[in-house]
């Protein structure tokens, strides 16, 4: 199990190093050069080229990964080229609205998402069941900016229960959180649904209703700790994508989070915040997927045997 | 079960609800909101963050709107004489004029100022270049302005290189706020902390949180009166739609309406809050570049044709909702020198057509690139398939390619691109800031891609400046404009935008920045 645990570390940080060698030269091939971005048309020749060599980005490309990758370890990602502030910094400051709104966003998600499936799959074919797969599925088709602008309309504007926009109360992170989580929540409803109805035709269910356990046993005990294997593998893995970043939710919602940072650091060319903020994303996702393996792992005895 | 969801959602709501509620608006406090956050607070990296500049720190003159035009007049100097020749002025400070930390305004805090803007060697360098030995310092061959001399803590000459009669103009431009040289200096990273914001200005700024929302509270050592706002919160927030709403809801105070689509503005602030709305002109104008260099464009008949086959009321009345005014020269409406007689080109496609066919090129046989880029708004893209169209009429090819953004300034920068269509906002009221910018010098037509190559009337542009009689400098610049626009047709003028503001239930008056900047004085803003 831990060798099993290592060597999926292991992988993950290959990964990553392949991830961040890569970014790092594409950033560097696309067309169009950061310092004219950054000094704008009035700067001349002389003063970019200037520029351009006091942020090193006129050395050869692998001495400045090098730069790079030794700073990384470190913990230094670098200045912003347009707000002037380490990425370091920058990316501290966002990291605790991302967190927050994935959090919320994701007890949203599994709440609901498992609340939903489960009344569906015991009142199947229901006008609940109905109308849960219904929500589900508006949920997993609707885009989120349209999701968000609705319940902002809704809520914050016309019936002024929660606030529009902004990230100072808890109550501000209530829409962004519902919007960003419903299609994990459609998801989650779906598979808890689907897994169960599965899981209730299987003979070992007959047999504990014949051994006489109460209904509500067989359900929490049995089936449901059986069908929420994949639930949880899909939780693990929808959290990290929630934590990496809501890009559109952030932005509707006026969030200050790693989203919000990674449209500053795209539109404005900004090499050293791309940098950091895609790959804090990537070794989020990493690391949930890792997470999901070992959790998966953890509940499936089967699993555990064969690693 | 039902009924302890029920519950629990009715406690959040209300709870919520209640946070809502409770939250009643601070006496004073304005609320604001931006697309984007500023990138710095330091004027020698940005020429774009003027908000705090404008109001955290003062200059010597300031450029204020009036009935009868935008004037100049004075802020931190008491009294300026200029020498017989224009090259020497001498100024005397306000006396008695205090940072926001306590430290007196001197004239070596000026002297510092221009010289921190040279030897940063970044933005905004033009200004203080003009002062003797500016070159020298910014090349680090010398280690002090020469032409800057500080007699004492209220008196300093400024010798300049050439004389220029719009030099006091200039000084009024936010890039030349007055720093304290104290403060500057002692900080490890000025333009990024507020604490080293130190202004001799009406505001400080107390709080900058980083794509959230920045906060300028009264500054209480400020020589003037208090202002009706004694602080402001500027919000940053990217999504129009939820500044719109934000706005609607009372939870803004000003809405840039630049900010909003436009069918927002007319279906939505034009009919429910006309009577809120503030239209300032803007000081500034889209024009259309034709790079001289082109094998097609270099063609002045070519030229010409482009201008007549351009319906500009067209341009306005379909993308800009009627919400700016035709221009027909390169000195905007509102800025000093502007021409009300400038003619520019009469829409007139068959004129187009028939100079065409002089100039002995057959329908779609004209082609080049009209470059856009990509971080342009869309109105302007919009502008521009508008005029391809217009174009392709008459039977000239006007490819639209869309470049990113560094890359569309490399290729201007190397007088690459065939044709663009760009905007100038002026940052201070003197002609020279669009003339000399454009046809000053070869140089500065190569860098804005035109590739002009009439030197003489470069040498002319260059010269205009220094005319110390007014009436006869404007006559000179309009000459020019006419020669330039009439003649050569280097420059196809298109329209002049309006700002529109939207004023919230609290705000009793407002008062735009002169030029129709999106930064403004807070000072005027008047609280009901």
């Amino acid at each position: 199990m831990l060798n099993s645990l290592l060597r999926r570390a292991g992988q993950a940080c290959v990964v990553l190093l392949a991830v961040a060698m890569l970014l790092f030269v594409m950033l560097r091939i696309v067309p169009g050069n950061p310092v004219t971005t950054m000094m704008g048309e009035h700067a001349d020749s002389a003063t970019i080229e200037r520029m351009t060599a006091e942020m090193g980005l006129d050395q050869p490309i692998y001495v400045q990964f090098w730069k790079y990758l030794t700073g990384a370890l470190r913990g230094d990602f670098g200045t912003s080229y347009s707000l002037k502030k380490p990425v370091t910094q920058l990316m501290a400051a966002a990291l605790g609205n991302t967190v927050k709104l994935a959090v919320f966003a994701s007890l949203f998600a599994w709440i609901v998402g498992i609340g939903c499936g489960l009344l569906a799959a015991l009142r199947k074919n229901s006008l609940p069941d109905r109308l849960f797969m219904g929500f589900s599925l508006l949920g997993v088709s609707m885009p989120v900016f349209i999701t968000a602008m609705v319940l902002q309309y809704v809520f914050a504007f016309r019936l002024r229960w929660l606030p529009i926009s902004g990230a100072d109360h808890w109550a501000s992170f209530v829409l962004p959180a519902v919007a960003l989580g419903w299609n994990s929540a459609g998801n989650i409803s779906r598979l808890v649904r689907s897994t169960l109805l599965d899981i209730l035709e299987e003979n070992y269910i007959d047999t504990a209703r014949a051994k006489g356990r109460r209904p509500l046993g067989v359900l929490t005990r049995h089936a449901l700790r059986n069908a929420m294997l994949p639930v949880i593998t899909m939780m693990a893995i929808q959290f990290s994508g929630l934590l990496s970043g809501a890009v559109i939710t952030e932005t509707v919602f006026s969030i200050n989070g790693i989203g919000q940072l990674t449209v500053q650091a795209i539109t404005g060319r900004d090499i050293p915040l791309m940098q950091g903020t895609v790959l804090f994303s990537v070794t989020v996702v990493i690391l949930g997927n890792l997470l999901a393996d070992c959790l998966y792992s953890v509940l499936d005895p089967r699993i555990r045997k064969e690693a | 079960m039902k009924k302890i969801m029920a519950l629990i959602l009715a406690a959040i709501l209300l709870a919520a609800g209640m946070t809502a509620a409770s939250a009643g608006v601070e006496e004073g406090l304005l609320r604001v909101a931006a697309l984007y956050d500023m990138t710095t607070m330091d004027m020698s990296k940005t020429t774009d963050d003027y908000m705090v500049p404008m109001n955290v720190f003062d200059r010597l003159f300031e450029t204020r709107p009036s009935p009868e035009g935008a004037q100049v007049v004075n802020s931190l100097c008491a009294e300026c004489t200029v020498s017989g020749d224009g090259l020497s002025y001498s100024f005397t400070l306000v006396p008695g004029v205090v940072f926001s930390n306590g430290n007196p305004l001197t004239a070596s805090d000026v002297k510092f100022t221009f010289e921190r803007l040279l030897k940063a060697r970044g933005m905004n360098t033009d200004i203080p270049l003009e002062v003797a030995g500016g070159e020298a310092l910014m090349n680090g061959e010398a280690d002090s302005l020469e032409g800057f001399v500080v007699e004492d803590d209220l008196h300093f000459t400024v010798r300049l290189n050439a004389p220029n009669a719009g030099f006091l103009a200039e000084l009024s431009a936010p890039p030349l706020s007055i720093l304290d040289e104290e403060s500057v200096t002692a900080a490890a990273n000025f333009g990024s902390d507020p604490k080293d914001t130190i202004g001799t200005g009406p505001y400080v700024i107390t709080e900058w949180v980083v794509n959230d929302h920045y906060t300028l509270e009264y500054n209480p050592l400020y020589r003037g009166e208090k202002p009706s706002v004694t602080k402001v919160i500027v919000s940053v927030i990217r999504e129009s739609a939820t500044q719109d709403i934000k706005f609607q809801a009372g939870e803004l105070d000003i809405l840039n309406l630049q900010s909003l689509d436009s069918l927002v503005v007319e279906s939505v602030y034009k009919t429910a809050y006309a009577d809120r709305i503030v239209d300032v002109p803007i000081a500034g104008l889209t024009f259309m570049i034709l790079n001289e260099a082109n094998e097609y464009l270099q063609d002045v008949r070519v030229r010409k044709a482009i201008g007549m086959a351009i319906d500009v009321d067209q341009l306005i009345a379909g993308i800009y909702s009627g919400n700016a005014s035709r221009e027909h020269g390169i000195i905007p409406g509102g800025v000093q020198g502007h021409n009300d007689a400038a003619e520019g080109f009469a829409y007139d496609p068959d004129g187009a057509r028939k100079l065409l066919a002089e100039a002995g090129y057959a329908e779609g046989q004209v082609s080049f690139e009209l470059a856009v880029d990509n971080t342009a708004t869309t109105d302007v893209q919009t502008v521009c398939e508008a005029i391809s169209q217009m174009l392709k009429a008459v039977g000239i090819r006007a490819e639209i390619k869309s470049y990113e953004h560094s890359a569309f300034l490399d290729k201007r920068k190397d007088g690459a691109v065939d044709s663009f269509v760009a905007h100038w906002l002026m940052d201070y009221n003197d002609p020279a800031n669009i003339m000399y910018t454009f046809f000053g010098s070869p140089e500065n037509a190569r860098l804005r891609s035109l590739n002009y190559p009439d030197t003489e009337i470069m040498a002319r542009v260059a010269a205009a400046s220094a005319i110390v009689d007014e009436a006869e400098r404007i006559a000179e610049y309009q000459a020019l404009e006419k020669k330039i626009i009439g003649e050569d047709a280097a420059w196809i003028p298109l329209f002049e935008g309006r700002h529109l503001f939207c004023l919230g239930e609290r705000v009793a008056a407002f008062t735009p920045q002169w030029a129709g900047f999106s930064d403004f004085f807070v000072t005027d803003v008047v609280l009901k």
